[in-house]
């Protein structure tokens, strides 16, 4: 199933070559969790890392669907 | 005396004179310094009904025991005074160089009251003090201003001056230091303005001396390495300022869009940090001796909005960019840049523009009045508009009251997105739950620097909180606005603070901060003792606000019965009534805000 996993700010840089804006979207087995979605990615995913779905805190054991918006960036930084 | 100077510089500009005072060093240590002292002058000698733009209002200018020392970004000055815009306390701050040169003339307030006939300009030198005609400079923008000053002075001097906004008493004006740095809220420019000061030049060599000299810098170079090393590591504020944020509120859809109509922005993707970084930044431009530089040095090369300076951070892209339906970067980098030589903030004055074009679309505003079209999108207006502004020409002399009169003007107040008629910056608390009690509490109105809950609800600093629940936020607001209050009070800088010299709790400590203070003042405070002081600044400053009249803590309607119609946050509008008693109870406040007897007796206050 296709998930868009978009990768904010200084994360962009772990996007495949050649993604256009800040948004790929990947093919994963059914069941997969969030950290199965950003694992291949290599961005760390600890408290350093914020993450969402659809725009929605969840936890990385959370199991995503087709469609769904994978969304991260580092925690470093402020408005 | 360590840390501070104790002293003081009164500024008598309707007799032209100048005066040295000592500060009591009980109250600089039961206040802090920076905005805490500041507000414990003007309580005592300002009437809080005072018309905010007559002499009788004091404007002053505080440093705090940790600007000028080796603290990383210990480099901030306050603007302390009573809000035209507002009409309740006004605190507004800035880095860049200014700060640490004023705190180098031996002064850590400098305290201007009364009104001069004619435009002047102080230049300290130390105990050098001249009031001097600025006649002459009287009708310049930021940047004439500040190099005719510093050539009339002495080029190693820094200054703050006012520009045409401040001298027309536009309710948004700015005081802009270095140029390119501003107080920029609640419309201090105006108050110097309306005192005919056109600017401050200052210049020393006094830094005050630390009570343990080793210690104080064997913790600064610690922390220095720390966030050096973070930087080196790849980090979103000194690769893309802040303006990498619209993606992230975009994401968790609290992005304020077309006048706070939407929290998601389709153009989000051509008005973020990348855009920026890519097209028109030259390089991060850092405050004095700041090792995260977060600043950016701009140009927008050619076109119909070329420019060069510094800018835009997130609250502008997010004002002028989806705020006012703009989604091209190079409009809302001019915008910024006219925002700065014309000496006005940019959230008030990009919000104000937005209200506009919404009542303009609503058919609230005839066009006659406006004497152009003024729809969402239209980015030649909108820079317009902010020219007329700062000059009060035209239609542009209504935006100059802010949203808030205008919407009230025109008969539909509900269009105003305010708290104490001050334009929310760019976080819906309809999606930001905390953010809106934050907004609504607020002494000052609307503003993430009273205690920017974001960081937690949405950056996960220190720790990451649901954006849309509510218990435990009246707890988590006023720790924040405690927080904020002590940053502000000893010179620091909200980026490095939070993170860097706060405890990683959730209920956060300030356990080096305390440290930091302990070498540089002498004054050995626990963390609790030091978040006391902060907690007793908070309570004064509410007293103030009390006193002058504006007591409501409320939200305006859009937030609390217009539920967002888009994104992650979609159906949903902000639950003030469930967070407001617990946060009044944890305050030790009653059920309207007011501190009980017995809280301020625990704080030593009245």
């Amino acid at each position: 199933m296709k998930i868009h996993v978009k990768l904010i700010a200084t994360y962009r840089d772990h996007l495949p070559d050649g993604t256009q804006g800040n948004t790929a979207t990947v093919d994963v087995l059914p069941g997969s969790s969030v950290a199965d979605v950003l694992t291949p990615f290599g961005i760390p995913l600890d408290g350093s890392t914020v993450i969402a779905v659809n725009g929605l805190t969840v936890p990385l054991d959370t199991t995503v669907s087709e469609g769904d918006r994978v969304a991260a960036f580092s925690a470093i930084g402020g408005g | 005396m360590y840390g501070w100077h104790g002293r003081l510089l009164r500024v008598d500009l309707t007799n032209q004179r100048t005066s040295v005072e000592e500060i009591d060093p009980q109250v600089s240590k039961d206040f802090i310094g920076g905005r805490g002292v500041a507000i414990r002058y003007l309580y005592d000698e300002v009437d809080p009904g005072v018309d905010p733009l007559s002499p009788e209002n004091k404007l002053i200018f505080a440093t705090g025991p940790l600007t000028g020392t080796t603290a990383p970004t210990g480099n901030r000055y306050m603007v302390v005074t009573k809000s035209p815009l507002t009409g309740a306390l006004a605190h507004s701050n800035a880095g860049g160089h200014f700060p640490t040169w004023m705190k180098r003339t031996g002064f850590d307030l400098f305290i201007f009251e009364g009104r001069a006939a004619e435009p002047v300009y102080l230049w300290v030198d130390e105990d050098e003090v001249e009031i001097r005609s600025a006649a002459h400079l009287w009708g310049r923008d930021v940047p004439a201003t500040t190099d005719a000053l510093l050539a009339e002075t002495d080029r190693n001097a820094k200054a703050a001056c006012i520009g045409p906004a401040g001298e027309n008493l536009v309710l948004m004006a700015a005081i802009m230091n270095d140029k390119d740095r501003a107080a920029g809220r609640s419309g201090v420019g105006a108050v110097m303005g309306s005192k005919n000061l056109k600017g401050v030049v200052v210049d020393g060599r006094k830094n005050p001396e630390f009570a343990d000299d080793e210690a104080m810098r064997e913790l600064s170079v610690t922390i220095a390495k720390e966030v050096g090393a973070d930087m080196l590591a790849g980090s979103s504020l000194r690769e893309y300022g802040t303006a990498y944020v619209p993606q992230v509120t975009n994401e968790f859809g609290i992005l304020p869009t077309k006048n706070w109509q939407a929290g998601t922005f389709e153009g989000v993707d051509s008005i973020d940090g990348p855009t920026l970084t890519e097209k028109y930044l030259i390089k991060p431009k850092p405050c004095y001796r700041c090792p995260i530089a977060c600043g950016r040095l701009s140009e927008v090369p050619e076109g119909k909005y070329a420019g060069k300076g510094e800018g835009p951070e997130y609250e502008t892209i997010s004002a002028f960019g989806s705020g006012c339906g703009v989604d091209d970067l190079a409009a809302v980098t001019k915008a910024n840049y006219w925002c700065n030589e014309l000496g006005m903030d940019t959230i008030s004055t990009g919000m104000t523009i937005a209200a506009a074009m919404e009542m303009y679309e609503k058919g609230y505003i005839p066009e006659a009045d406006i004497g152009q079209p003024l729809r969402f999108g239209d980015a030649d207006t909108m820079i317009e508009m902010v020219q007329k502004m700062a000059y009060r020409e035209g239609f542009g002399n209504e935006l100059a009251e802010g949203s808030y009169r205008l919407a009230e003007k025109y008969g539909h107040p509900e269009v105003a997105v305010t708290t104490r008629k001050q334009e929310f910056p760019g976080y819906d608390p309809r999606g930001a739950q905390g953010m809106g009690l934050l907004y609504a509490t607020s002494n000052k109105g609307a503003s993430h620097m009273e205690g920017d809950v974001v960081y937690e609800e949405l950056f996960g600093v220190p720790v990451k909180e649901d954006l849309m629940t509510t218990k435990g936020k009246g707890e988590l607001v006023a720790r924040f606005q405690d927080a904020f209050a002590l940053i502000d009070s000893s010179g620091l800088c909200v980026f490095l603070a939070l993170r860097y010299v706060f405890s990683k709790e959730r209920m956060i400590l300030p356990t080096r901060l305390s440290q930091l203070m302990k070498f540089t003042t002498g004054v050995d405070a626990t963390p609790e003792e030091v978040l006391t002081a902060a907690e007793r600044v908070y309570n004064l400053e509410r007293m103030f606000l009390l006193k002058a009249g504006s007591t409501e803590d409320t939200l305006p309607p859009r937030m609390l019965n217009e539920p967002l119609p888009d994104g992650p946050a979609k159906g949903h509008v902000n639950r003030l009534h469930e967070m407001l008693p617990e946060f009044y109870k944890i305050r030790g406040w009653d059920e309207n805000g007011v501190p009980t007897k017995e809280k301020l007796a625990e704080l030593g206050l009245e």
